[in-house]
């Protein structure tokens, strides 16, 4: 099966700083990749070149395999991208957000309040949805930003940190949405400094140091390639923070 | 619906909801102009009505004087205090009286032997009844003179022409009885400039680096759509708040003048037709479009709408410079001025104002001015597609900025 999100080599700089160096690495349909490393590592700028933000020195990303580069409006309309940040319009409501944002990954009126209804009852958004942003609580925020970043069902999801900010109630959200997620066959690249969560939820790990990839595999194979016994013992090794 | 027009019509509605953005470009010209202009007019009138009325002190210094003046009509609500010079020099500074005046010891003697007397006012302009003081003995001592002169010519049997072969009489079709289309070529041209950049860079602030602070732009910049629609959008919001902003400070303006201000004895009343108000928003419009690139693309570069705040201040102060420049004396509009971009607005509303304009500078100054916003929505645009408009400047090393790796 042909990866949802490929990464090929990716060569950023910034300034004089080497930001990420030949990261390569591919998510499947079906399968969450967790991507960990300490801050600094180079995490974010990965994900923002996957997500067209940032232009590459060299290499390719590919979404649904669309270039980002080349084909950036294709690309984006199979990627659901979530930051940590809930970035919402604070003057808008939900639904007036949601409508925005369905319309301009290029659904149609017919499809857009289908998967509108569709999101809402999903994550529960009904009793909020006609209510300005403004208006609602951290965690109604989130279910909001959630939808906003899947209302055109992409095939792949990429979340930055996203839980980096939230309390348990609204992390579990996040957390119910990728395995939703996974088991409706979409591929999902997580990036998250929260171990416990890396190890329930991702089929495999990718992890950066100093903008390369430094160690991959399942939570299983880097706990034996680090010799450690907790996946937070293991980041530590891979950070170089222990010998 | 292409994109550019979906993202205007959201960008629109945020704005319409926020607040402040409605009460800095409606409500403010809406309710202070007409408010502080109308206080302003009665605080001028009322000042003015007390002055008139108030009987001033006049220090009459020598007797000679005194014999002067009892020559004459006793000035109207004053009371004449007999006081030697320096006492009247030392009470006139600490304004316990309003004036003071000074014929010479021999002023008799010349006067009966066809001499002249010259007579001191002593006054400062540092206080309105010391000024008000002197335009009361002006018309006593003019009456004296006029007295006198004709006892002269009579004696000699000689017409008033004599004396004043060629007598200059200034008159002013324009303004001799109405000051406000004056009074409206100052203010306009300021007001509306000023108020067309307050309309929008607030509104371009906010909906660039505001927006990369709530982190709305990253969310907007990862959905299919093109940098250049969101740019577009963006541009048309900022363009149309500040000609809402203009026109209803027009509109304020224009009621404002239309009642009149009450400014003393001078009526200020002006009232600006269709015609002026289409000339105006002629070149307001391109003004608001090139105001609206030029913002964008500096706010762009901001992180934080607090740091793109602080980048307005000199963009403000250039914007009001030519507005300042345009009420200098000489400078006026002409084919040369009307493409000097802002300039050219300032000078074209106090053109429309005096009913000067031609209909070639209003073409020269839209044309100028259109040209100019072209380069501004260039610079926007690049500005749009650069990495620094969607991380904002460089060197902080935020999680938000690219300047370091994160």
């Amino acid at each position: 099966m042909a990866p949802v999100i490929e990464v090929d080599s990716i060569v950023r700089d910034f300034g004089a700083a080497r930001a990420v160096d030949g990261v390569s690495f591919e998510v499947s349909a079906g399968e969450v990749v967790g991507l960990l490393g300490p801050n600094g590592a180079g995490k974010t700028t990965t994900l923002r070149v996957l997500a067209g933000l940032l232009t590459p020195l060299s290499g390719r990303a590919r979404i649904a395999g669309f270039d980002v580069s080349t084909t950036p409006l294709v690309a984006r309309r199979h990627l659901g991208f979530l930051t940590a940040s809930t970035g919402l319009y604070e003057r808008l409501t939900g639904r007036e957000l949601l409508r925005t944002f369905g319309r301009l990954q290029g659904l149609d009126e017919a499809t857009l309040s289908r998967r509108i209804d569709e999101v809402a009852g999903e994550l529960e958004l009904t009793p909020f949805l006609d209510k300005r942003c403004g208006a609602l609580s951290s965690g109604q925020k989130q279910r909001i930003s959630i939808a906003r970043a899947v209302v055109h069902d992409p095939l792949a999801y990429v979340l930055d940190e996203p839980t980096a900010t939230l309390d348990p109630v609204a992390s579990r959200d996040i957390l119910s949405l990728v395995q939703r997620a996974k088991a409706r066959g979409k591929a999902v690249l997580f990036s998250t400094h929260r171990m416990e969560e890396a190890q329930y939820l991702c089929t495999r790990l990718v992890f950066m140091r100093s903008g390369r990839v430094v160690a991959r595999g399942t939570a299983d194979e880097l706990l034996a390639q680090s010799g450690r016994g907790s996946l937070t013992d293991a980041f530590l090794y891979f950070a170089g923070a222990t010998p | 619906m292409s994109a550019w027009r979906l993202l205007l019509g959201k960008e629109l509605l945020d704005v319409v909801r926020d607040r402040r953005t409605l009460v800095l470009t409606v409500l403010l010209p809406v309710l202070l102009y007409p408010g502080l202009l109308a206080v302003m007019s009665g605080i001028i009138a009322a000042g003015s009505h007390r002055l008139k009325n108030e009987t001033l002190t006049i220090a009459v210094v020598g007797s000679a004087t005194q014999q002067l003046l009892a020559r004459g009509p006793a000035p109207s609500k004053v009371t004449l205090l007999s006081l030697p010079r320096e006492e009247a020099e030392a009470q006139l500074r600490a304004q316990k009286i309003a004036a003071a005046v000074q014929a010479p010891d021999d002023t008799q003697r010349s006067l009966d032997e066809g001499g002249q007397a010259v007579v001191q006012v002593l006054y400062t302009r540092r206080f309105d009844r010391s000024v008000e003081a002197l335009e009361r003995l002006k018309p006593v001592l003019e009456t004296l003179n006029a007295q006198t002169l004709k006892v002269r010519l009579d004696a000699r049997e000689l017409a008033p022409g004599f004396v004043q072969p060629v007598k200059l009489e200034p008159l002013d079709l324009d303004f001799q009885k109405d000051l406000g289309p004056l009074l409206a070529s100052r203010l306009l041209p300021i007001v509306l400039l000023m108020m067309l950049m307050v309309g929008a860079l607030y509104p371009a602030v906010d909906l660039t680096a505001g927006e990369k602070e709530r982190g709305t732009l990253e969310t907007l910049l990862v959905a299919a759509v093109r940098p250049v629609d969101v740019m577009a959008a963006k541009y048309l919001t900022v363009a149309i708040v500040a000609v809402a902003s203009a026109v209803a400070n027009l509109a304020a303006m224009g009621l404002t003048f239309g009642v009149g201000l009450s400014l003393g004895p001078v009526n200020t009343s002006f009232r600006l037709g269709p015609a002026q108000v289409l000339l105006m928003l002629a070149c307001l419009i391109p003004a608001a479009l090139l105001f609206a690139g030029v913002s964008l693309a500096v706010a762009a570069t901001a992180r934080t709408f607090k740091e793109g705040q602080s980048l307005m201040t000199p963009v403000m102060l250039v914007g009001l410079a030519p507005a300042l420049l345009s009420q200098m004396p000489g400078i006026e509009l002409t084919n040369v001025t009307a493409l000097i971009p802002l300039l050219n607005v300032a000078l074209l509303i106090k053109a429309v104002v005096l009913g000067s304009a031609t209909t070639l500078q209003v073409l020269l100054t839209a044309g100028s001015v259109l040209a100019f916003a072209g380069l501004a929505l260039k610079l926007a645009a690049s500005a749009f597609n650069s990495e620094v408009f969607r991380f904002g400047g460089k060197g902080t090393g935020t999680q938000s900025s690219p300047s370091k790796p994160v």
